[in-house]
């Protein structure tokens, strides 16, 4: 842990890296994903479920032209679902483009490198391969999403 | 890279793909003269570029080749064996200079010496000693283009002095055919000589003295014709950037789904009906005109083939005839590119476990040479491709054998399959019969790969062997990548497409019926379909296992019959909807591993549905195809065969209660318009249609009963009658049927227009005898009779 931070410093020198997040809610939690991994912002969606898809699969979505696969993060994290249509981010990772469902998406809030701090190491084990550390806000934390830990290839992979 | 170049390697790699399929046609043919200057035009055109680009190593072997092209063309040396070997090498160099140029933009630095050499060797014919002027002939070039021809017809006069006495004729033939490449090269740099070791030499056949003569000048007048040929086919045709076709496809995907959700949101409108069809088939016609932009023959990749079985049944030393059929037949650019590797691992396996060497054929009865056949053909929407080979067969039992050995399948579920579905496991993976791995085959992975491309481009691969006698390896490609007719069914509160290829019939069963309609054993359901048992698949059940559904007596149920392969089964759903033409969207891999889809599409309401993919569906329910059921089918092929020889289709309609029937070869398009739109010339009813007066027959009395009533819409079938078309009046279209249903109803008389009046029966309507236009009324009774009704 104490080298990630190191190289985390390194990194911060010039002293104000800031890095614009789209904050997400999903229940209660706050989570951040970089702006510059984000193609589009569907507001209220209801993803075409598909049977016997694995269980983050949250369904298929038309997004201009193609059909998209969508990752549920409630699903994702064992959260109860709700009846209620989901907001969609459309993300671009090395794999393609694919789509995670939230509960809403807010503000884009721009934040400082300095105030990231990697996984605690009491988290559990599915949640750190999913979660790439928290920026400390003001009023809370602020987890970051990294949107190649959420391609639906790697979650297969790693959840089988 | 500058466009020349690049334009430059497209070209050059187009004309050794030609200059290859020559090769291994002219080692059938060595005395075609059109083919050997087909060779010498790509070599030499090379040879001409690639001065004027700069590249030195490149120009230095193609020259070489073209000196001894040259010899070749003018029918002084012979295309033996060795020869096409020789010329084949020198493909292969020019493919890997162009190869690096495409690369690294340059040529590289490896030595063609050595190719070079050997090129120079062939060019000794059988008795000759090297000739001195020939390997001074490239050095003493002055000037570009015209001293190019002449250097060539120095040099050879020079070596054809030194055997055959005919050589004035043939240097002449030659000057006449001129130096077609206008940027030709100047002072050619002297080829790397290496002194032909004498005993390298290899002797090529003196040229036969009768029969070169008159072939030569021929020779060299196609030389001097196809260019212009080629320039106009140039002006006809343009290079387009398969990237924009693959753009333009998807767009015209997005069009049809686009038209779809028109279609659907204006059908209750009907000021709308007419320019949506309008739409409807602008788009369809726009989407057929895409479609074949990106057609190409199958030949661009069955020309690969018989240099493959040259250079393998060589290695492998087998004698191999290759059988070609079908070369013309069209797919879609990429599905050909899809199935270059699983034909060529097809063609590899013939070669190596198919077609076994000449001693063994010969003990077994054959003749030495083996037939290798590749066919090609288009049967409805698909093509199939065919790789069939006279050799030793595969053996089922060794096949399963080893797929239990491998433990690729149990012997219990083995049990269940029948002769022909056990060879089939030779397409799983890791399952070889040979017992040796080869560097050709053998690893059990060709199979497998072919499988896996042919489906992935939602084909079929199967495999047909009789032990001992041969085997064919058949695969089925869809025609169009993208865009496929569906019928829409419902369960689960979704919607499914179901591709209509596999989709025979469909069968209701209410609730009420349910219970007595759809048998089981134990937990098997089954439904009798004309007195055979079908078993039954509930989609609801197959998607969400371990969920209580309603039973099939609370609520309706269809049957969709299905034929997925041979495999035949009941498809029960809750619901259809109409059928659509669905554009095909690829899943994204987690979603295509659950193996029952094979995409999803939008529908015309914008929903989202999954493409069900039927084979996939039997395989997991255990569906087995049947030796009967096999054997059916075949039959039923057959029959379908011949019924489409004998029989035509008929439009059936309805006009004023009586059934006629209209061959359906002849009817272009059948309209709905209001009836105001009918006018009259005199008492004759005519229809301006697109711009021309169509004579409307109305012997069913249509028009007339429309008569007064201004609301009223009319519905026209639009027929072809010889150069002219006829409009038809009616008041419904019923169905299509085949014309021996409808001798079956009793109506075997060809019948006239007038027929429609008298007969209660459905009469096939006679176009000739609809009146032309301007028509002469009285000669036409019952126009005139139509005529006073109306008026």
């Amino acid at each position: 842990m104490s080298t990630a931070t190191v190289a985390l410093q390194d990194k911060e020198t010039p002293a104000a890296t800031m890095v614009e997040m789209c904050s997400v809610r999903l229940g209660k939690m706050l989570f951040g994903v970089p702006i510059t991994h984000i193609l589009e912002i569907v507001g209220s969606t209801r993803p075409q479920p598909v049977p016997l898809a694995p269980a983050f699969v949250g369904g298929l979505i038309h997004y201009r032209g193609d059909v998209l696969t969508t990752v549920s993060l409630r699903q994702l994290l064992d959260l109860p679902l709700l009846e209620q249509p989901q907001d969609l981010l459309v993300l671009e990772s090395s794999g393609g483009c694919f789509g995670l469902l939230v509960d809403s998406v807010g503000e884009v809030l721009t934040v400082s490198a300095a105030d990231h701090e990697p996984n605690p190491s009491i988290l559990d084990e599915r949640r750190r391969a999913l979660f790439d550390g928290a920026y400390k806000l003001k009023d809370g934390l602020l987890i970051l999403l990294d949107p190649e830990k959420l391609d639906p290839m790697r979650l297969s992979a790693v959840l089988a | 890279m500058d466009d020349l170049t690049r334009e430059f390697l497209i070209e050059s790699q187009e004309g050794l793909d030609r200059m290859e399929r020559c090769l291994t046609d002219l080692e059938e043919r060595p005395q075609d003269a059109e083919l050997i200057a087909e060779i010498f035009r790509a070599v030499h055109t090379i040879k001409g570029t690639t001065g004027f680009l700069g590249f030195k190593r490149l120009e230095t072997l193609a020259h070489a080749g073209e000196n001894l092209l040259g010899l070749l063309r003018e029918g002084k040396l012979i295309a033996g064996h060795e020869m096409i070997t020789g010329l084949l090498q020198l493909l292969d160099g020019l493919r890997s200079i162009l190869k690096t140029i495409e690369t690294e933009n340059a040529e590289g630095d490896d030595n063609d010496a050595a190719l070079i050499s050997r090129l120079k060797e062939l060019q000794i014919p059988v008795q000759a000693v090297p000739p001195p002027v020939q390997t001074e002939a490239p050095v003493k070039a002055e000037s570009p283009a015209q001293a190019e021809t002449k250097k060539r017809t120095h040099d050879t006069a020079g070596s054809r002095s030194a055997s055959t006495p005919r050589a004035a004729k043939a240097v002449q033939s030659t000057v006449s055919a001129p130096a077609s490449s206008g940027a030709s090269v100047s002072a050619a740099p002297a080829p790397v000589l290496a002194a032909p070791a004498p005993a390298l030499v290899q002797p090529v056949a003196p040229v036969p003295s009768t029969s070169p003569e008159p072939k030569t000048p021929a020779a060299a007048q196609s030389g001097a014709s196809q260019p212009r040929v080629q320039a106009t086919a140039a002006e006809s045709t343009l290079r387009v950037d398969v990237a924009v076709l693959n753009r333009m496809m998807n767009l015209v995907g997005e069009l049809v789904l686009t038209r779809n959700q028109i279609l659907q949101a204006t059908a209750a409108d009907p000021h709308m009906t007419m320019l949506s069809r309008r739409l409807d088939m602008v788009t369809a016609d726009l989407r057929e005109s895409v479609m074949k932009a990106r057609m190409q023959p199958v030949s661009n990749i069955f020309g690969k083939i018989p240099r493959i079985v040259r250079d393998l049944s060589q290695s492998l030393g087998r004698r191999v005839r290759l059988q070609v059929e079908g070369q013309d037949t069209e797919l879609d650019k990429s599905l050909l590119e899809a199935i270059k590797d699983p034909l060529t691992h097809a063609v590899r396996n013939s070669l190596d476990h198919g077609i076994e060497p000449p001693e063994e054929r010969e003990a077994a009865g054959k003749n030495p040479e083996g037939i290798l056949k590749l066919r090609a053909a288009q049967e409805g929407s698909h093509v199939i491709v065919e790789v069939t080979d006279d050799g030793a067969g595969i053996d089922v039992k060794k096949v399963v054998k080893k797929a239990i050995e491998r433990g690729l399948i149990t012997a219990s579920r083995l049990a269940q399959l029948g002769e022909r579905e056990q060879m089939q496991l030779i397409f799983l993976p890791g399952l070889s019969t040979s017992d040796v791995v080869t560097n050709v085959s053998g690893r059990g992975v060709g199979m497998d790969v072919v499988r896996t491309n042919v489906e992935r481009i939602g084909g079929k691969v199967e495999i047909d062997s009789r032990f001992g006698k041969g085997t064919t390896l058949r695969m089925r490609i869809p025609l169009t990548l993208a865009i496929i007719p569906a019928l829409i069914v419902r369960s689960l509160k979704q919607s499914f497409a179901l591709p209509q290829g596999a989709l025979s019939e469909l069968v209701h069963i209410s609730a009420s019926q349910a219970a007595t309609a759809i048998e089981w054993i134990e937990n098997v359901p089954l439904y009798r379909l004309r007195g055979k048992l079908l078993p039954l698949v509930f989609l609801d059940r197959l998607l969400l296992p371990g969920v209580e559904h309603k039973a099939a007596s609370e609520r309706d149920n269809f049957i969709a019959v299905l034929d997925a392969d041979g495999r035949r089964f009941g498809l029960v759903v809750d619901g259809l909807a109409d059928p659509e033409e669905i554009v095909v969207k690829p899943l994204s891999a987690v979603l295509k591993d659950i193996g029952l889809f094979s995409g999803a599409t939008v529908l015309g309401n914008a929903d989202l549905a999954l493409i069900l993919d039927p084979g996939a569906i039997a395989m997991r329910s255990g569906v087995a195809l049947s030796e009967e059921e096999a054997v059916h089918n075949t039959e039923k092929e057959n029959e379908s065969g011949v019924a489409a020889a004998s029989s035509i289709e008929y439009l059936l309609v309805e006009a004023d209660g009586r059934k006629a029937a209209v061959p359906l070869h002849d009817v272009l398009r059948i309209e709905q318009l209001p009836f105001q739109r009918i006018e009259y010339v005199g008492c004759r009813p005519v229809l301006n249609f697109d711009g021309c007066l169509l004579p409307i027959e109305d012997s069913g009395g249509v028009l007339s009963t429309a008569q007064g009533n201004s609301q009223a819409q009319i519905i026209v079938v639009v027929c072809r009658e010889g150069k002219r078309h006829v409009g038809i009046a009616v008041s419904h279209v019923l169905d299509v049927a085949a014309g021996s249903d409808l001798f079956d109803a009793g109506t075997t008389q060809q019948s006239s227009g007038v027929t429609l009046l008298k007969d209660r029966v459905t009469g096939v309507v006679d176009l000739s005898n609809v009146a032309p236009l301007p028509a002469a009324e009285q000669a036409q009774p019952e126009w005139s009779q139509m005529g006073e009704t109306v008026a």
